[in-house]
């Protein structure tokens, strides 16, 4: 059963928290030492036309001024135009081109994460101490320990450069010509039913989804371990057994599914961390989502785009969190408080 | 009845506490903790003896006409040399002082920082309380290396490596924040805590002298696991290009010019040493904190048992 109490009050704390993140969002890029004005007049620019960009940014008035203003555009998803990383054009236009792509690639690692992490674990816990269970140990807490931007390098090294097989960046090949729809291009090629340019995506989206998989699964894995281990205690799992259950039906049947509850509170917290991998597999792989946009946007001092992406990175994750906890207390209603 | 389930807390906190004790002989038992424990000892003792032997003027100067550029690892050059003609070895054996002593300083700041705000929130609570927290929650609602990459353009770019431990300090320290506070607010319920107040302490040392050492085992947990994040971290913002400048022997440094220049013209050394060492000492420090977890955590424990 689902409790509406609870729903109404996680969605209730959603706008403090949205406004504090806003908050500070604003008081980073006060804080930041560039000028605006010279970012958007250019460096060569003179005085008096630095000044008139000034005034018409409204960055002359009080700061109680701008900060109201900031709060209200924010609300209304109005970020304004970029000043260098595409002059002119609205910061939401960019948006909508770029943010599907880091979002196919954060849900598909996400996937990749639970399809290695979730049977690493129950083996892990299953083998209890034994050497698989040593060595699925030591391999995620490998995982989380080889940062991405050298596990994406050594496998572009291993699959493009010494076997050949796999394309080293980009999202598509590009004879392929696809009409973005969605802006997911698995989804766009096979709507275009263009066979051939969705192998072509799935190619070029391997080494990214796997180095974002490899790095999520530690923590899935670590945690369906010791939940799994928890669960296996328990006096029903003995009942199980003893009415004459075999061991493998009874960890399908009663130990999975218990044992999963908590591990779908990691995912939450741990999909900040997705969310920061995408931003280094897309550095690594050069593919334009808003996670390569952001660095480029803090390159060139493009305020209004690093202010838009930030904001929209901690909105993603704050949603994926409100998600996680209605589902969990879905899933385990003794959650309530 | 009510008197029958005090007395068994009080046995289970006492048995708890009778095998919580002998913590380092737990963890020394504790065979991933030993391994993670050698790697960081290995680790130390290449930074220290890069440290004096390395001039670091002469690691970081161009090499042209002096050595080949872009050689493959040979006898000569273990780790072969880079675009600037610098032999990689020696650079990469100073990527661990670079890493040890920035990873060091956040974690080190951030612990701090953390201790304070945890403990004051938990020890005057209400208001003071909330603010502190709502404040770290709001902070922990950004994923950490996003928050990261914005908080570095508050810092001028002089401060090189400084830059991403000013940055990811303010990351972190929530994350201790609340463990603090956590544990700050179950010794506050011990009854030792009145008896020290009732004698007439004061504040600060009630908190400092009483409160603080009852809560540094979970604080001790966290530094080690967020030592290792610490690490990839600095190195992620130098890779990506906020810390470290060109030329420096930083890990994460290396590692950008290796994939961005070396990687596509053959050049694989250039980027896999580097990142060698990086995974290596992080691993370290995942392999100690979870071994610290097991030894610390009684519920592992008994699952162990």
């Amino acid at each position: 059963m689902i409790s509406k109490r609870f729903v109404a009050k996680r969605l209730l704390l959603l706008g403090p928290v949205l406004f504090g993140v806003a908050t500070v969002v604003f008081g980073i890029l006060h804080l930041s030492p560039g000028d605006p004005a010279i970012a958007i007049a250019g460096d060569r620019a003179s005085q008096e036309f630095i000044d008139q960009v000034r005034r018409d940014l409204g960055l002359d008035d009080p700061l109680w001024q701008q900060y109201l203003r900031f709060l209200r555009d924010t609300a209304t998803l109005e970020f304004g135009q970029s000043y260098q990383v595409r002059r002119g054009t609205d910061v939401s236009a960019i948006l909508a081109d770029r943010l599907p792509i880091t979002i196919e690639l954060a849900i598909l690692g996400q996937i990749a994460g639970l399809l290695f992490g979730l049977p690493l674990g129950i083996l892990s816990a299953v083998k209890k101490d034994t050497l698989t269970d040593h060595f699925s140990r030591i391999g995620a807490l490998t995982g989380i320990s080889i940062p991405i931007y050298w596990s994406g390098p050594l496998l572009i090294l291993l699959f493009a450069q010494i076997l050949g097989v796999l394309p080293t960046s980009g999202r598509i090949g590009s004879s392929h010509f696809i009409d973005s729809r969605t802006g997911f291009i698995l989804v766009d090629t096979l709507l275009a039913g263009d066979m051939a340019a969705f192998q072509s995506a799935v190619r070029h989206l391997f080494m990214p989804v796997v180095v974002l998989g490899v790095y999520s699964m530690a923590f899935i894995s670590r945690m369906m371990r010791s939940s799994m281990l928890e669960v296996v205690r328990q006096d029903y799992m003995r009942t199980a057994r003893a009415k004459g259950q075999g061991a493998k039906t009874t960890i399908m049947k009663h130990g999975l599914r218990n044992a999963f509850i908590p591990v779908i509170t990691i995912i939450g917290i741990q999909f900040g961390s997705m969310l920061g991998g995408t931003v280094l597999t897309e550095t690594v792989f050069e593919i334009n989502g808003i996670g390569t946009l952001l660095v480029s946007a803090i390159n060139q001092s493009d305020y209004p785009v690093v202010q838009a992406t930030v904001l929209v990175f901690a909105f993603m994750y704050t949603l994926v969190n409100l998600f996680v906890d209605i589902t969990y207390s879905i899933l385990d209603p003794r959650i309530e408080q | 009845m009510s008197t029958e389930t005090k007395s068994t807390d009080v046995e289970r906190g006492i048995t708890e506490r009778i095998r919580a004790s002998p913590f380092l002989t737990e963890l020394l038992s504790n065979r991933i903790a030993v391994i993670g424990l050698s790697i960081i000892a290995g680790m130390v003792l290449v930074a220290v003896y890069a440290r004096v032997a390395y001039d670091l003027g002469a690691i970081v100067a161009t090499q042209f006409g002096t050595n080949p550029t872009e050689a493959a690892p040979s006898a000569a050059f273990w780790f072969g040399t880079d675009g600037q003609a610098r032999d990689i070895f020696p650079r990469v054996l100073y990527g661990a002082w670079y890493a040890l002593k920035f990873g060091t300083a956040t974690v080190l700041a951030s612990t701090v920082l953390g201790i304070a705000a945890g403990i004051v929130a938990a020890y005057y609570g209400d208001l003071t309380d909330n603010v502190i927290m709502r404040t770290m929650d709001v902070l922990l609602s950004f994923p950490s290396l996003l928050l990261a990459l914005a908080l570095v353009t508050v810092f001028p770019e002089s401060l090189g490596l400084w830059r991403a431990v000013a940055a990811l300090t303010l990351v972190y320290t929530p994350r201790f924040a609340r463990v603090v506070r956590g544990a700050a607010l179950k010794v506050l319920e011990d009854e030792y805590i009145e008896a020290t107040r009732a004698l007439g302490a004061t504040d600060p040392r009630l908190l400092i002298r009483h409160v603080l050492p009852n809560c540094l085992a979970p604080i001790t947990v966290q530094s080690t696991l967020n030592y290792g994040l610490a690490i990839i971290d600095i190195a992620a913002l130098s890779f990506l290009g906020f810390g470290a400048s060109p030329g420096d022997p930083s890990w994460g440094m290396m590692l950008a010019e290796g994939v961005e220049r070396g990687l596509f013209s053959g050049s694989w050394w250039w980027s896999f040493f580097p990142g060698l060492f990086l995974a290596l000492t992080v691993l370290g420090f995942n392999l100690l904190g979870d071994g610290m977890r097991d030894a610390l955590d009684p519920r592992m424990r008994d699952a162990v048992d």
